[in-house]
This record gives structure tokens, C-alpha cells and sequence, in this order.
């Protein structure tokens, strides 16, 4: 036996003072009374016992000496080798994730984890000691290695549940990392029963990682697997909706798929599913508008055909009904965000050409105005399209010039091109999203030589570029030196939609596609150049309202010269966006400014989604849930020595007080 | 502190009058004897017989009736107040001591029997009379009586009321008054010394007289008992039972004279030593005059 605290044996000295109190005290006090009338009485009608009476100033002294020893012991904290070398590292890696959230037995997954690892804890022994580890789109250690059991509870209380998708594995290695090369170490991982999760976990047996499953084989469920909703490629108006339902249960179910858009009804769709059925549909609709869709199942029950064949099911309460069918209310909803459509003016200059005219009044979201001469004044917004005709000094704002017939500022007339044939195009532009222009030919192109070196967006053999976007700081301007009447550009189907792209870039819309993430994702929001970057300009408002600052990042960019002269080097361009942290919770999540108003809309909006087939599906095979243990017993032999001393102590200073009480007051 | 304050007769000439007005003819003297005598007052007639004084024939029935009737008169006779005070260890105990408030009272009462022209007679006592104030007359006896009083001390080995009260006894073969003023701490028996006052027929009165802590000890723990008036040493440990134990046992001392009194007509007091003696003295005089 070892003491941790060995200097603590110097308050034996305490004994001194008891012995010497002691000393004093067996010298009785004298008190005269004036008759020994009545103690006679009381004394000779029950002498005191001869042998207590003898012993019992002796044994007080001795529970006097032993309390101190006790005492002394306790602070010198003694521990057995034993102790140390059979201590154990625990990790409680404890899965918060949307599927705990299912009621299907007397309280949720997540409470009834909750509660067996504080009976882990609970269970400890001495100088063991436990981290506490959160499975969260990114391993959380919400408290490291510790034998303090209050703060182990109260780490494992404030732990709160989300609606991310489990994924067990970081957390795990993580778990395994803390633990180490401990003989005795344990991973301890609070986890539900979803199908997969637990078939991953067999197929991964580990010695040093066990499991603590929760849930039951009969939880069913029905969730929305997938949701998604872009704009259409052809319909300047309208927008396609992708959405699944999956029944996760063993029973045929019935319902409705409600979609509502920005709060009206768009449509409502009957489910008739049978068990493990998916419902997949894509919808096409139409909405200038844009805002908030949201799918929603409703009136979900079982099919009557199979309640007849089963009228066990039908007789039971309305609670297990819901349970066998639905169990996890968080994927029965689901968020998608369309994209507003915006009407853009389009000025045209030109001296009459109807492909170039037409391909913009095609799209009802464009209103047109051709002209053959400049204006005096060029307009405050919209778009400026030059055909041919170019001024000197190119307007102010956003500028789509095709077919240069001249020189201006930003770059000079060059030679036709030999072979224009389009080589290559920059596919991670949004402006060539969707456009094939491989081989197509370009006749009486010409090259352009650029004031400031251009972002090349279609190039042809020879390199020069035929659809640039030109860098200039008077505002957008794409040069496309094509001339419309040749060629067959204006009879491919990528003229359309690059034009469309073309509106798409000058409106400031990134992409048709604001994709519906799901839970635990990370995004970027990027900025617009203009916009204000202070720290803590913007705020993320989360689906119920809170909001929480964002910091704002700088990405650097380097843009090699597009006309490859090497010397001139890298232009380093500074771009800001903001960094979302994991969306840990279903619904529209939207960034703003921090000085926003109440009417003003969102810099961006993100819709988070369950969607997931692993997390939908709540059925835990039997064999694999985790009985209830008693860890009490456990617990009785879980402290240290001078917790049992510090015990003795205070039991002995008990039969003291009796020994006193007996003295003096029975 | 003096034992008599300098007021301490202007406050037994108050007692004196106040008795006189609300106790009159109960207490002490102004009673009427037995006897018929001497006295002014009438009581009855007797036929005459040969040889009785011509003076006391009542003319007035001779002379309606003519029959010779003798008027008879009630005899008036001064009482003999015996006043004994315990003089024992124990009467030393409380604060203020017991012995100082049973010296005042006496000191009260043989004042208010002297203005009465009663005669009086102080006993100083504890195993035996250890001290006597002869019988005595008249108000001027109150100063060397209240001397002899102060010049009392706390002596004896033991109480033995029996014994003194036949020191009494032998020295008085008159009976009267008699007022024991004492704890009746007497481990033989305190009926003992009563009985013999009882059988001699005198007027008994007890004032018993405790300090609170004898009522209501407070003394716990592992102690030595020293019994004050025969040193005896007494080794105990004093737990809470035995303390409630001797309440019970100290009450049932108080009541036991109280209950010998009320059988046997005697007057009885019982107080602790802290109230005063002119509140004593009027609440003593209030219970003899409902006893009367």
C-alpha cells in the first residue's frame, strides 16, 4: 500500500491534544448540592454497570484515537498497487443523432443512453477514468479523461440531440486514440439500432470497442428519403422537384406527400407503400417567385387491406400504431430552396439581327429593347449587349459584346483567327454550365488583345480566346468574337442556355441548383466583391431563430495570365465568403446581415434535410439491443480508500456520540 | 448586601397594617381563646351559683324575669408565636441564599406579631436548636430580635426537624403559633418534627422555602456530588434521565408536604428563594386566610 499524501501523517500529532483532554476530563468537577435526598434515590435504585462504568472513560479515549488515526489515514490517501495497475480508460462515445430521437420505447433512444452511460459512470472505480465523446459530422470530446464523476454527469446532461446522420467511425478512432495503449481500455459506444449501423458494427468487431444498443426490432418508419427542387434548364419559369419517401417498416402504409411552396399548396400526392417500398417521383412546376418548398407526409397509417388480414394491429392503441409505422418525426418533413426569378432589361444594340434578338425575347424573363444607335445615356441597370457596334469606352455596369467590329478600352482588334475551332472551355464556370462547345466552329472569329488579361471561357486551337469574361472595374463584360450569321453557333442548343447562363451571371445566381444538404454538412457562402467584410457582419440564423455570428474568410486565388506570357505572373485575388459550421438541425437555415432589417432579405438561404436511407430506417435486430444492466453493485465498491476511512470516521465518531449519550444523556 | 435594608422596617410596618386591614382576626394575635374569662366581650349567661361575683349578675334579666343569671365574657389572651428557622448547610444554598430570604420572613413575621402584642420566640435550628430568641413582647423588640437574626450563620451537620422541634417542646409548655420556615431537606423525615407540633397542639404553619437549581439541576455529565451539609462524596455520572428522574423525584417532595399539610389543616408556603419576602409574606397571610 502506497499514500499519495504521505505528509499528512504529521496530524497524527492531534493525538496529543485528545490524550491531554482526556486527562482533564476523567478529573471530575465537584458540584455540592444541597442534599443527596433525591440521588439517592435515583443512583441507588440503578447503580451504574460495574464493568461499563470501569471502561467506559477508556473506550471513549479509544474511539477518540482511532477517529483520529482514521482521519489521518484518509487524508494520507492510501491506494492499494492494484488500483493503479488495474484502472481503466473508458471512452463513451454517445450517438446523438436524428434516429436517437425515436420514442419507440418509454423514453427516447437518446435518454435512455443518456441514462445508461451516467450508470457507466456511475460504475467506475476508483482512479478509473472516462472520456466522453460525441458522434456528431465531426467527433466532439466533450470532456476528456477524467474520474470526476459529477463532471462526467454533468458533460453527459448537456449533451443535447441532433438531427445529423450517425456516423459512428471518427468518433470511434478518435475513441480508440484517447484510449491508447491502456491494458484496460474500452470504447463504450451509445448508439441506436439502425439496420446498418448495427450491421457495420458487426462486421468491424473489435475487443476494445463494445456497444450499447438501444431501440427495438418492430420501430418502424416512414421518412423522406430525398428532397431536392432546382430550376428548369428550358423553362425559364418553371422548376423540378425530386423527392422519395421510403417505408421502413413491415407494414403497407398509406398517406399523403404535401408540397407546399412559400406556404401554399402546390401539390399533394397519394403514398401507398408497401413494406420497404420507396415512393421516387420528379415533379416539374412553375414559379417565378421562388421561396421556401416544403414536403411534408401526412395522414400516414397503416393500409386497411392489411389491417384486415392483421386485426391485432388495428385493435392496438393509436401510440403503437404510430410506433410500428412512424417513429422518427424529423424526416417527416422536408426543405427545399428555389431560387427566386428576377426580370432583367436587355438593352440591344445592333443593326438588326434576329438570332441574337430572339434568343433574349425567347426567355420570358428578359424584357428586350433594340437599338441601332448608341443612347446618349446608357441605362442605370440591366444588361448593355453590343453586336458589332463597340464605343470607344465601354459603358458602365454589365456589357455582353459579340462580335466586336472595333477597339475600345478594355482590348484591341486583332486578326481573324485561323481554325476556330473551340479546344477547350472552362467547365467550372458557371457561365459554361450546361454548354458543350467542343468542335464547334467559329468562323471570322478574330483575336482580341486584351487591356488586362481576360478569363478565358472558350479558346480555340490556337489558344486565343473567343468567350472571355473581360476584368475591368467598371463592372461585368463578356466579349464572345463570334459572328452569329456564320457558323452554326445560333443553331445549337448550347446558344440558349449560354445566353441564359450569360443573364444567370450578370443577375448574380451562382447556380440554378441550391442544393438541399444534409444534416451535419458544412457550406461556404460566398461574398459578393463589393460586399462588406467586417467580423461579425453577418449572422446565421438557424431554423428556430437563433442566430450566431459569422466570421468572415478570404480565400486566396491566383489567375494565370490568359495569354500566357509567364512574366507576367499570377494576379492574386483576394475573395471573400463565409463559413457555415455543421447544420446540425432539419429546416431553412439562412445567413444574413448582421444589420439587417425585418423586411430585408437573406444573403443566403440553406435547406437542411435528414435524407438518409440508414437514418429513416429504425429497426434494431433483437439480438443486437443491449440488455439492462445493474451497475449499482458496482457502485458500492467504486471510491477510493479514504472515502471509506473518511466513512469509518464518521461512524466511529457516531458510537462515540453514543458512547457520550450513554455518559451523559440516557 | 445587609440582610435588613434600611427600608426594611418601613416595609414591615406597611406588611403590619396591611395585615391588620385585610387578614384581621386570623392571623396571629387579636384571636379569641377558648376560655371564657376576663374579657369585655359578651358570650353568654349561666345561672348563678354561690360564691360567683355579684358584679357580673345581669340586673336587667333579674328585673323582667327574676331569675339570677350570671353574664359570661370571652376571654382574650395573647398568643405565643414560635418561630423556627432552619439553620442547616443546605439553607446557604441558591442566590440569593435561601437563609437570607428565611431570615427576613422571620424577621416579617415576628414584626407583625409583636405590633399585635403577641409574644414571640425565634428558633435557630439544624440537627437540634442551635440558638434561641427568647419569648418576647412589644414592637421594641423587633431590633435586637432582627440583631439576632443577623448574627445567625449557616451551621449543623444535618437537618433533623424532629429533634428541634422537640427542643421546642421542652422549652415551651405553652402551645401557640408555630411557623417553620425550612427546605425540609431532612433526610429522617420532615412529618416527624410536624407530628410532634401537630400533637401538641400548636397552630402550624411551613414555609419551605428551594433555590431553583435544587428544583432544576443542570449539572450533566461524570460528577461529585457533595452533599453540603455532611460533606458525604458521591461519584455519579448525571445523564438526562437521571435529571428528569430527579425533577419528578423534587416534585413529588414539594407535593408530598403540600399533601401533608392540606390532610392535617397545617398553613404551607413552598417558594423559591428569588421573590421577595414582602410578596411571600402577603401571599402566606392570602392562603391562611382562605385556610381560615
Amino acid at each position: 500500500m502506497a499514500f499519495a499524501t504521505p505528509l499528512a501523517f504529521a496530524l497524527a500529532a492531534l493525538a496529543v491534544p485528545v490524550v491531554v483532554f482526556y486527562i482533564l476530563k476523567v478529573r471530575l468537577r465537584r458540584v455540592p448540592v444541597s442534599t443527596n435526598l433525591f440521588w439517592k434515590q435515583i443512583f441507588d435504585e440503578k447503580p451504574p454497570r460495574s464493568l461499563w462504568q470501569y471502561l467506559r472513560h477508556v473506550l471513549s479515549l479509544l474511539a477518540q484515537l482511532l477517529l483520529v488515526t482514521l482521519l489521518v489515514l484518509a487524508v494520507a490517501d492510501p491506494y492499494f498497487s492494484w488500483q493503479l495497475l488495474q484502472a481503466r480508460r473508458i471512452v463513451a462515445v454517445i450517438d446523438n443523432s436524428a434516429s436517437m430521437r425515436a420514442d419507440d420505447g418509454e423514453s427516447s433512444r437518446f435518454d435512455a443512453a443518456i441514462d445508461a452511460a451516467l450508470a457507466t459512470v456511475d460504475g467506475l472505480r476508483f482512479r478509473d477514468e472516462m472520456a466522453i465523446v460525441l458522434a456528431g459530422s465531426e467527433p466532439e470530446v466533450v470532456v476528456g479523461m477524467s474520474g470526476h464523476a459529477p463532471t462526467l454527469k454533468r458533460a453527459l446532461r448537456s449533451i443535447e440531440i441532433s438531427d445529423n446522420s450517425t456516423d459512428l467511425k471518427p468518433a470511434i478512432d478518435l475513441g480508440k486514440r484517447l484510449v491508447a495503449e491502456h491494458p484496460h481500455g474500452q470504447v463504450l459506444v451509445f448508439t441506436d439500432g439502425c439496420r446498418k449501423k448495427a450491421e457495420e458494427n458487426n462486421a468491424e468487431p473489435d475487443a476494445a470497442v463494445s456497444y450499447r444498443v438501444f431501440g427495438s426490432a418492430d420501430a418502424g418508419n416512414v421518412g423522406i428519403t430525398r428532397f431536392q427542387v432546382r430550376r428548369s434548364l428550358i423553362d425559364p419559369l418553371g422548376y423540378e422537384v425530386l423527392v422519395a419517401v421510403r417505408n421502413a417498416s413491415s407494414h403497407p402504409v398509406k398517406g399523403r406527400l404535401e408540397l407546399e411552396l412559400a406556404g401554399s399548396p402546390v401539390d399533394i400526392l397519394p403514398l401507398d407503400l408497401s413494406p420497404e417500398g420507396v415512393f421516387a417521383r420528379s415533379l416539374e412546376k412553375t414559379s417565378l417567385e421562388g421561396g421556401t418548398l416544403t414536403a411534408s407526409l401526412t395522414e400516414l397509417q397503416i393500409a386497411d387491406d392489411d389491417q384486415e388480414d392483421e386485426p391485432s394491429e388495428a385493435s392496438k392503441p393509436e401510440t403503437d400504431r404510430k410506433r410500428v409505422i412512424n417513429s422518427l418525426a424529423t424526416d417527416d418533413r422536408a426543405w427545399a430552396v428555389l431560387p427566386a426569378r428576377a426580370i432583367q432589361n436587355v438593352l440591344l444594340i445592333t443593326e438588326g439581327n434576329l438570332f441574337l434578338q430572339k434568343v433574349f425575347e425567347a426567355n420570358p424573363l428578359v424584357r428586350v429593347t433594340v437599338q441601332a444607335e448608341f443612347p446618349d445615356k446608357w441605362p442605370a441597370d440591366g444588361i448593355v449587349v453590343l453586336h458589332r457596334k463597340v464605343p470607344e469606352m465601354l459603358p458602365p455596369g454589365q456589357v455582353f459584346v459579340v462580335d466586336p467590329s472595333g477597339d475600345c478600352d478594355a482590348w484591341k482588334l486583332g486578326q481573324p483567327i485561323r481554325d476556330p475551332i473551340v479546344t477547350e472551355q472552362d467547365e467550372a464556370s458557371t457561365l459554361m454550365t450546361h454548354v458543350r462547345l467542343d468542335n464547334v466552329v467559329m468562323p471570322k472569329a478574330r483575336a482580341l488583345t486584351f487591356t488586362n488579361p481576360p478569363h478565358a471561357l472558350a479558346s480555340v486551337l490556337s489558344g486565343e480566346a473567343v468567350y472571355a469574361e473581360v476584368k475591368r472595374e467598371r463592372g461585368k463584360c463578356l466579349v464572345l468574337t463570334v459572328d452569329i450569321n456564320e457558323g452554326d453557333l445560333a443553331f445549337r442548343t448550347a446558344f440558349p442556355i449560354m445566353v441564359a447562363n450569360t443573364l444567370g451571371w450578370f443577375n448574380g445566381q451562382t447556380g440554378e441548383l441550391r442544393q438541399a444538404l444534409p444534416t451535419g454538412s458544412i457550406a461556404e457562402v460566398e461574398l459578393a466583391d463589393d460586399a462588406e467584410t467586417e467580423e461579425s457582419a453577418f449572422v446565421l440564423h438557424n431554423p428556430s431563430g437563433d442566430s450566431q455570428p459569422l466570421p468572415v474568410h478570404r480565400r486566396a486565388a491566383a489567375h494565370e495570365a490568359s495569354n500566357g506570357d509567364e512574366e507576367a505572373g499570377a494576379i492574386a485575388e483576394s475573395s471573400a465568403y463565409l463559413a457555415v459550421p455543421p447544420l446540425n438541425k432539419c429546416g431553412v437555415w439562412s445567413v444574413a446581415r448582421a444589420a439587417s432589417g425585418e423586411g430585408e432579405s437573406p444573403l443566403a438561404e440553406l435547406a437542411v434535410n435528414l435524407a438518409s436511407d440508414a437514418e429513416s430506417d429504425l429497426r434494431t435486430p433483437a439480438e443486437l439491443i443491449t440488455k439492462p444492466t445493474n451497475h449499482l453493485a458496482a457502485s458500492w465498491f467504486s471510491r477510493p480508500l479514504w472515502y471509506y476511512l473518511a466513512a469509518a470516521a464518521c461512524l466511529l465518531a457516531l458510537v462515540e456520540w453514543v458512547l457520550h449519550q450513554r455518559r451523559v444523556l440516557t | 448586601m445587609a440582610l435588613f435594608e434600611p427600608d426594611f422596617l418601613t416595609r414591615l410596618e406597611y406588611l403590619s397594617i396591611i395585615s391588620k386591614r385585610v387578614f384581621r382576626g386570623s392571623l396571629l394575635a387579636q384571636r379569641r381563646t377558648m376560655q371564657l374569662g376576663s374579657g369585655i366581650e359578651f358570650s353568654d349567661h349561666r345561672e348563678y351559683t354561690l360564691g360567683d361575683d355579684f358584679r357580673y349578675l345581669d340586673w336587667n334579666v333579674y328585673a323582667r324575669l327574676g331569675d339570677l343569671l350570671l353574664k359570661r365574657f370571652q376571654e382574650e389572651q395573647d398568643l405565643h408565636v414560635y418561630l423556627m428557622l432552619d439553620c442547616s448547610r443546605s439553607m446557604a444554598a441558591g442566590s440569593p441564599a435561601k437563609f437570607d430570604l428565611a431570615r427576613r420572613l422571620v424577621a416579617a413575621l415576628a414584626y407583625i406579631a409583636l405590633a399585635d402584642l403577641d409574644r414571640v420566640c425565634v428558633l435557630a435550628f439544624a440537627g437540634t436548636v442551635v440558638d434561641e430568641f427568647p419569648l418576647s413582647r412589644g414592637k421594641a423588640r423587633i431590633l435586637p430580635l432582627m440583631r439576632f437574626l443577623e448574627s445567625q450563620q449557616v451551621t449543623g451537620e444535618d437537618t433533623d426537624l424532629g429533634h428541634s422541634v422537640q427542643g421546642l417542646l421542652h422549652r415551651s409548655q405553652r402551645s401557640g403559633i408555630a411557623v417553620v420556615v425550612s427546605d425540609l431537606f431532612d433526610e429522617r423525615g420532615y412529618q416527624l418534627g410536624l407530628d410532634q407540633l401537630r400533637y401538641r397542639r400548636f397552630d402550624s404553619h411551613v414555609l419551605q422555602l428551594h433555590a431553583p437549581e435544587e428544583a432544576d439541576p443542570a449539572h450533566l455529565g461524570d460528577v461529585e456530588l457533595v452533599d453540603v451539609e455532611t460533606g458525604s462524596v458521591r461519584k455519579v455520572t448525571v445523564t438526562e434521565k437521571n435529571l428528569r428522574t430527579y425533577t419528578t423525584l423534587f416534585r413529588q417532595h414539594q407535593s408530598s408536604v403540600r399533601e401533608y399539610c392540606r390532610r392535617y389543616a397545617l398553613g404551607c408556603t413552598q417558594s423559591p428563594s428569588t421573590v421577595p419576602f414582602d410578596e411571600l409574606i402577603l401571599r402566606m397571610m392570602r392562603e391562611a386566610g382562605m385556610g381560615g
